[in-house]
This record gives structure tokens, sequence and C-alpha cells, in this order.
């Protein structure tokens, strides 16, 4: 099977005003071309080869997902190939007036809210991918949290994909309104696979004051390729801080983008990821300062093993009239294998003078003097690497301010490195 | 580099001090426009071997097939068909500034160049339009075995050294810029410079623009031989005009094994004048390369000078500083290509731009794969004057070994306010407080510079600074 009109109609029904968005997007699916190489967005990544052949629709029933790493999450959600097939949540969230649910049931619960913010911040036709994916998405999550109301535990979902040769589409579509405070954790993950396609959108609406907290684990397993875009728009005086940790798929391609689009806003985004065999990451990110007397501060490491191929490229864009602006834009990559190979392009483009700008990026060996140093103790050499990139990664993790995402990370990082090494 | 106080303020009073025309001097009357038979005209007014004509054919091919870049700066005024490709304006190069016609010579005086030459230069090539109107080498240098001549001459001259290396580094289907200029060139310099041999006075080259319209392309080929060393200089500037002209240069240099090179430009070309210029120099086994590349004039610059260090060892350095004023673009910045073990490079810009002016950084530094224990290190920083300015810096990092250790930096800001109120409460002017910091910010370049073009480089701050705070 493939992405074409009778897919489309063996969908279950869309509801409410979704039907529209997937009528419109599946056109611009037909019309767009495949993301070439000859443009600079993707520039470093090849699909001129990638055959869109993909099971666009598998149910899913919700058996055999990981566990949870940590304990005291507010509530999750379960998303099976493509399938939401459970929500738990603590009781004080509803009377809080928060909603947390398959975005399909909110599309209808909350049509308001849905219709005004869906497709929002990433249009549909801004890429093939992001139209296929308005076409095809059935699940998501979808998180609202009413003004001033503090969520004080992470809330998460997993999307777990083990239907081979299937695809599967992600969306979170998150609201924090005005002076609220949440916490979210995207989760992905998959046991290998021949092939699988991720194709995931994440839109965030941070409101005026309001605190959001977003990290999202990508450990698809081999043969997944994932394309994601996560957009933030930060309202007046808003916080919002990111973690992405990126370790699965075969090919990964992950877009971070933060607007500030009010004045006073406050964004980090932070990254790690480690790259082994032959992977190909493409990580993007933007800080997109369009108010005067934001913040904002972006910190990725890699660490890269084996064949595997890492890109990093960064916009820093200062908008005529953004004064008082604040960015700093930083990629440090550890390449610990002869045949890696990692690029860094960050850019800045700065419309504004009244500001305070700068970007750093690095490309070295992990340092040979280091790993003898914890040999000749004794620690074998194996066991040297994975304290080197723990070590390398803590810089980041440290940054993080709640504990359970911390935690989080920490663990996934650290059964990642005793696979990998 | 220091200037008086009284020096930068007389400097303040005046404007763009370039833009004087002299009339027209064409030998024969220049046509507008880019043909086949253009190409056959400039070839068989040369008398150039049939290679060279059958090389230009074939570049202007190129050069219509190409697509204009798509990235960079804004090209799509340029108006190709008004240009003028070449224009003749003496018979005979002269080897005495007396021989030369006394307008021209006038030019000349004004810039300073017989002055200079008298000064601290082992020889001196002044370009007039299309052509090298003078041209004069120290009798020590031409003793020794260095050869500096005007290219023309070069392919006439020693047309085995020339083919050999002519269009190596730079083939003209390189870019679209590139094909243009091997279709067409004119002037420039070839310079050879045996083994050991150490040139240590500057050889300088000065372009100068004067007509309307006027198309100048340049061809330069420097070979600095085993373990020799060359310093080679170059400057220009045209009258204001209403309307654009056009420059493309192609510049490709060889720096043997144990060399060192170093290329100095200070453009300071009209605010009408598109400047498209592709610089290239190979390193070999422990040479040295460097570029210092000051672009303070044109409407439009691209220039990224890049180094390829092909030999174990060998280094290379960009030191680039980069000016945009009204209704300027300078998008420049460097590359190395690091292709050898053990080599090393360090790029450094610096850029500052006012009254709606752009500038940009745009490098690239790529290790290729085995070329292990490669080091480089790039440091852009940026200094915006006003909020109707811009910066941008597009730096990319390419490494495909893993023993390769790089690092880029960059910072973009305005002129911080505590400094210029340190420096006002000693009782200088918010003009003069902001030219001493912005003179300040540039100085790791003007260092670098021979001293009359750090002076020529500081005064330019200084008035271009007039009227631009409070």
């Amino acid at each position: 099977m493939t992405f074409d009109r009778a897919a489309l109609d063996a969908l279950p029904i869309a509801p409410g005003s979704t039907g529209a968005i997937r009528e419109r997007a599946f056109s611009q699916f037909e019309a767009l071309p495949l993301p070439s190489q000859e443009t600079e967005e993707w520039r470093y990544t090849d699909l001129s080869e990638f055959d869109l052949d993909f099971v666009a629709h598998t149910p899913g029933h919700g058996e055999g997902a990981p566990e949870p790493r940590i304990q005291g999450l507010a509530a999750s959600l379960l998303q099976h190939n493509s399938s939401v097939v459970m929500t738990t949540s603590g009781q004080d969230l509803e009377t809080k007036g928060v909603a947390f649910c398959d975005l399909d049931l909110a599309a209808e619960k909350y049509a308001d809210l849905v219709d005004e913010h869906l497709h929002g911040l990433v249009p549909t036709d801004r890429t093939l991918f992001t139209a296929l994916h308005g076409a095809f998405r059935t699940g998501g999550t979808f998180l609202y949290v009413p003004p001033d109301v503090s969520v004080e535990m992470p809330l998460q979902t997993l999307t777990y994909l083990d239907a081979d040769g299937a695809a599967v589409f992600p969306h979170t579509l998150l609201i924090a309104d005005r002076g609220s405070e949440v916490t979210f954790i995207d989760r992905y993950a998959s046991p290998d696979l021949t092939r699988g396609l991720s194709d995931a959108i994440a839109e965030i609406v941070v409101g005026d004051g309001a605190h959001v907290r977003y990290a999202s684990i990508q450990e698809w397993g081999t043969g997944v390729t994932h394309l994601g875009v996560q957009r933030a728009r930060l309202g007046r005086d808003a916080d919002f801080r990111s973690l992405a940790v990126g370790f699965g798929a075969s090919l990964a391609r992950a877009e971070a983008e933060t607007v500030l689009a009010e004045p006073g806003g406050f964004s980090e985004m932070l990254g790690v990821f480690f790259a082994d065999e032959t992977q190909h990451f493409d990580h993007r990110s933007v800080q997109d300062h369009a108010a005067p007397n934001c913040t904002s501060d972006l910190l990725y490491k890699g660490a890269l093993r084996d064949h595997s191929r890492a890109v990093y490229s960064g916009w820093v864009h200062v908008r005529p009239g953004a004064q008082k602006t604040n960015a700093m834009q930083t990629s440090r990559n550890m390449v610990l294998s002869e045949s890696a190979k990692a690029d860094a392009i960050p850019n800045l483009e700065i419309e504004a003078n009244d500001v305070r700008c700068g970007h750093a990026a690095s490309v070295g060996p992990v340092e040979e003097e280091t790993l003898f140093y914890l040999q000749s103790r004794g620690i074998p050499r194996d066991e040297a690497e994975r304290l080197v990139v723990t070590g390398f990664f803590q810089e980041v993790l440290d940054r993080v301010g709640l504990e359970e995402v911390r935690t989080g990370a920490e663990l996934a990082i650290q059964e990642e490195l005793r696979k990998a090494i | 580099m220091v200037i008086s106080q009284e020096e930068h303020l007389k400097e303040l009073d005046k404007g763009y001090r370039f833009d004087w025309k002299d009339p027209s001097h064409a030998v024969f009357e220049p046509k507008r426009g880019l043909s086949p038979a253009v190409v056959e005209e400039i070839s068989s007014l040369k008398s150039e071997p049939d290679w060279m004509r059958k090389r230009r054919l074939k570049a202007l091919e190129h050069f219509e097939a190409r697509p204009m870049p798509w990235w960079g700066a804004d090209l799509s005024d340029i108006d190709f068909e008004n240009i003028f490709y070449f224009i003749r304006s003496t018979e005979k190069q002269a080897g005495n500034w007396d021989d030369l016609p006394e307008d021209i010579r006038g030019t000349w005086d004004k810039l300073g160049i017989p002055e200079a030459e008298k000064k601290y230069l082992g020889g001196v090539s002044a370009q007039y339009e299309s052509e090298v109107v003078y041209h004069k080498i120290k009798k020590e240098l031409d003793d020794i075995g260095v050869l500096f001549t005007d290219m023309d001459s070069a392919l006439r001259e020693y047309p085995d050294l020339v083919k050999e290396h002519f269009g190596t580094l730079i083939p003209s289907n390189d870019n679209k810029f590139a094909a243009l200029n091997t279709a067409v060139w004119s002037g420039g310099s070839f310079i050879y410079v045996p083994p050991g041999v150490q040139v240590d006075i500057p050889l300088q080259a000065y372009f100068r623009i004067n007509a309307e319209n006027m198309g100048q392309f340049e061809r330069t080929l420097i070979i600095a031989d085993e373990g020799s060393y060359v310093h080679y200089v170059e400057g220009c500037s045209a009258p204001i005009y209403s309307s654009d002209s056009l420059h493309s240069a192609v510049v490709e240099i060889k720096a043997m094994k144990g060399a060192r090179v170093r290329y100095t430009t200070i453009q300071n070309w009209s605010t009408n004048v598109y400047n498209l210029v592709t610089k290239r120099a190979a390193a070999y086994e422990d040479a040295v390369m460097e570029w210092v590349d000051g672009n303070i004039g044109s409407k439009v610059t691209m220039k990224y000078p890049s180094i390829y260090l092909l030999g174990q060892g060998a280094r290379g350095e960009v030191l680039s500083v980069a000016y945009a004023g009204k209704g300027m673009h300078t998008d420049a910045g460097g590359k190395a290509i690091h292709a050898a073990p053990h080599t090393t490079s360090v790029i450094t810009s610096k850029s500052v731009s006012k009254d709606g002016g752009r500038t940009g950084y745009r490098g690239l530094v790529r290790v290729e794969p085995d070329a292990h224990h490669a080091k480089s290190n790039v440091r852009c920083d940026a200094l915006i004057l006003d909020e109707d300015s811009r910066s941008d810096t597009y730096p990319y990092i390419e490494v495909e070994d893993e023993t390769a250790s790089l690092g880029h930096e960059a910072t973009v800001s305005k002129v911080g306010e505590d400094q210029l109120f340190y420096l006002m409460s000693r009782g200088l002017s918010e003009v003069e407080a902001t030219a001493m910091i912005v003179n300040g910010f540039i100085e790791p370049i003007t260092r670098e510079l021979p001293m009359e073009y750090a002076v020529e480089l500081n005064r330019l701050v200084e008035l271009q600074m007039e009227g631009s705070v409070g």
C-alpha cells in the first residue's frame, strides 16, 4: 500500500474540522516535490532514493510497549502505531481544567482550540512530509493547560511503533494558556525494523507569562526514518525550555524552531545526540527573534561513532526592531571514530543593532589522553569511552531543571551507550 | 598604527576621496555588450595564441549556460548588455610615469602610487580600465630572477609558464563569474618568484576604473617557488556614477613547498561597482598562504578567498574586514580546504555595517578524509551601528576526519555604551569615541596591513562615522 487516494479513503473518519485539513493536505502532498539536496534546507540529507512506500494506517492495541523509565508522571498517553490506545491521568488534572487526550478526540471535544491551533505553527504545505502528515495523521496528543494553572509533575506521550513497513504520524499540540506551567515529554520508541517512517510534528503554543518545559526522547529502532518538526511560539514574557535527546532511527532529521513573537520571551533549547553505525542525523534549529527584549540560548552536543554522520545547522534570526535581543547558539561535536563525519553550520542573520548575538561551533576528536588516563586506572577502554561521552553530555543535562526529565534522559543515555559501546 | 587626532578630524570633512573622472582616452571606440565577436576581438587585439582564444570562447559558453547564483547578494540589477568589456586607454605600456597622458598620470599622482613606489615598493603595476598602463619592477628584483609583469605581457613572454598554470586552480567553468573573467580577461599581474628568493618589499598593483559602465576583468597568477616569499598588495578605486560598473577578477596563487605568500587587498570601489571576484590559493608542503582582505567599498561584493591546503604541514590564514554603508551589501568571507595531514587554518573576520548597509561572513572549513590532525579556528565579529543595518554569518564546517579539531565563534553587537561613556568622559565627542572603538575593533586586521593602507582604512572608518551617531 502507499499514500494514494484509496489509502486516504480507508482511514478512520476525521473528526470535526480535521476532515477539511486532511483533504487540503492530501492535494498539497500530491503537488509538492520530494525535498531536494539542491535546496539549502536539505543540502546534507539525500532523499532522492527514498521510497515513499509505507503502510499508511496500522491500528494498534497497546501490547509490547516499553515501561516508563521514571515514576511520578502526572499523566501519560500511549499511541501504538496509528492509534491512541490508552490515556492515564491523575485525578486533579481534570479538576484543574487540564485537557490531555487523543488529538482526534480533542477535535470534537475542544473543537475551538483545535481549530484555532492545529497546523497553525507548522502548516501542512511546509514540505511534502508535513503535507503527508496532515493528510494521513490519526491519533496524536492534545494538551491544554488553562490560565494560571500549574501542573507540577510531567506528562508524557509514548509513541510506539512495531509494525514493519508502517508509517506513523505523531502529533503533539500543546497549548499553555497565559500564566500556566507544564512539563511535557514526547518519547518515540520501536524495536529494530526493516523499514518504518515517523513523520512527526509538535506544535507548542506558550501563552503570555506561561512556562513550558518540553522534552523529546527519540529512540526509534534501526530501519526507521524520522522526520520531525517542532515549533514553539512564545507570547509575552513566556518561558520555554526544551530538551531534545536523539539516539535512534537510521535517518533522523529533527527541526526545532522557536519564535519569540512578543517582548520578554525566554527560550532555552538543549540537545544531546549520539550516532553510531551508519546513522545519519540532520539537526536544524531556528531561533526567530521577532520582538524586542527576548533571550534565547541553544546548546547542542553530539557524539559520533562508527560510520555515522551528523549535521547541525542553526539559524538565529533577529528581525528588524527586535532590539535588546540576547541570542546564543552553541554546537559541540565529539568524533569517536575515524569514519564518522560531522558538519556544523551555525548561521546568524541580524537585522537590529542593539543586540548581543553569538554562536560557537566545534568538531573535535575524543581526547586520547583522557582515555589513556582512565585506562591506566584500570577502566576498560569501552567503559572509559562511555564515561567520556557521559561527561560530555552532562553539561547539557545539568541544565535540565526538572529532576524527572533529567533522570529520564540520563537513563536513556546510559541504556544507549551500553548498547553501542 | 597611530594617527593623530588632527588627521582624523581633517578626514572627517571629506567624502569618498577617489571620485574624480578623467576624460576618455580610449584608443578605439569601445562597444557595449558581450558576444563571441567581442571575445574574438579582445583576443585578436592582444595577438594571443590560439589556445587562449579557444579557452575564452569556451568560457563564454559556460558563462551563458550557468544560472546566476541563487544565494548571496542580489545581482538581478546587473545589465550585462550595458557593460563595456574592453577599453584600451594607451597605445603602449609605460615604464616611466612621464610617458603617460597627462590626466592619467594625474590620476596616479592623486592616488599616490608614484610616491609609494619610490618609498617602499619593489614593483608597481597600474591598471587603468582594461590594461596595465604603467609597469615597473626594481632592478635588484629583476636581477635575481623575480618575474613581475602584467598578465598580457606574461602570456607573450612566458607562454609555457602561463599555459602550465593558467586556470588550473580556478577552471573556467568554476562559477559564472570565473567563466566571465576567463572569456574577457585583460590585465592583472603575473608573478614568479624563484626558489629560495625572499622578496622583502611588497609588489603592488592598483586597479582604476574611469569610464561609466566599465567592466574590469583582471587576471592574476602568482607562483612562489620552493622556499620563497612574496607580499603582493592590490588596491582599487573608481569614480562615482549613477549607473553600475562590474569588476570580476580571478586570482590564482601557488605557494610551493616551504613558500610563503601574503596577498593584501584594499578594495575601495565606488558604490556603483559590482565586485564579484574569485580568489583561490594552493599551499603545498609546509607552505604558508595569507589573505588579508579588506572590503570597504563597492555596491555589492561577493568574494571568499580560499586556500587549498594540499601538502603536509601547510598553513593558511584569512583576515577579512568588511564595511557596508548606505546601499551596500558586502558578502565576504573565506574558505579553507584541508586536504593533507597536519594542516592548519585560521580565519578572522571583522565587519561593520551602518546606514542600512549589510555585511555578511560566508565561509567554509572542510577537512577531507585522511587529512588527519587538521586544525582550524574561525572567529567572526560584527558591529552593527544602527537599527537599519544588518549582519549575517554563514559558516560551514564539514569534517570527514576524526582527528580534526575545529572551532568557530562569532559575536554580533553594537558599540558598547559603557565604552562610549568612558571615552566621552575623557573629553572625546561621540563621533570620535565611536570611531576609536571601531578602529580598535578592526585593529587585528589593520595591524597586518602595510602602513599606508592601514592609514587609509582608519581614515575611512573616521569619515564613515561622520553624522552616524547622536
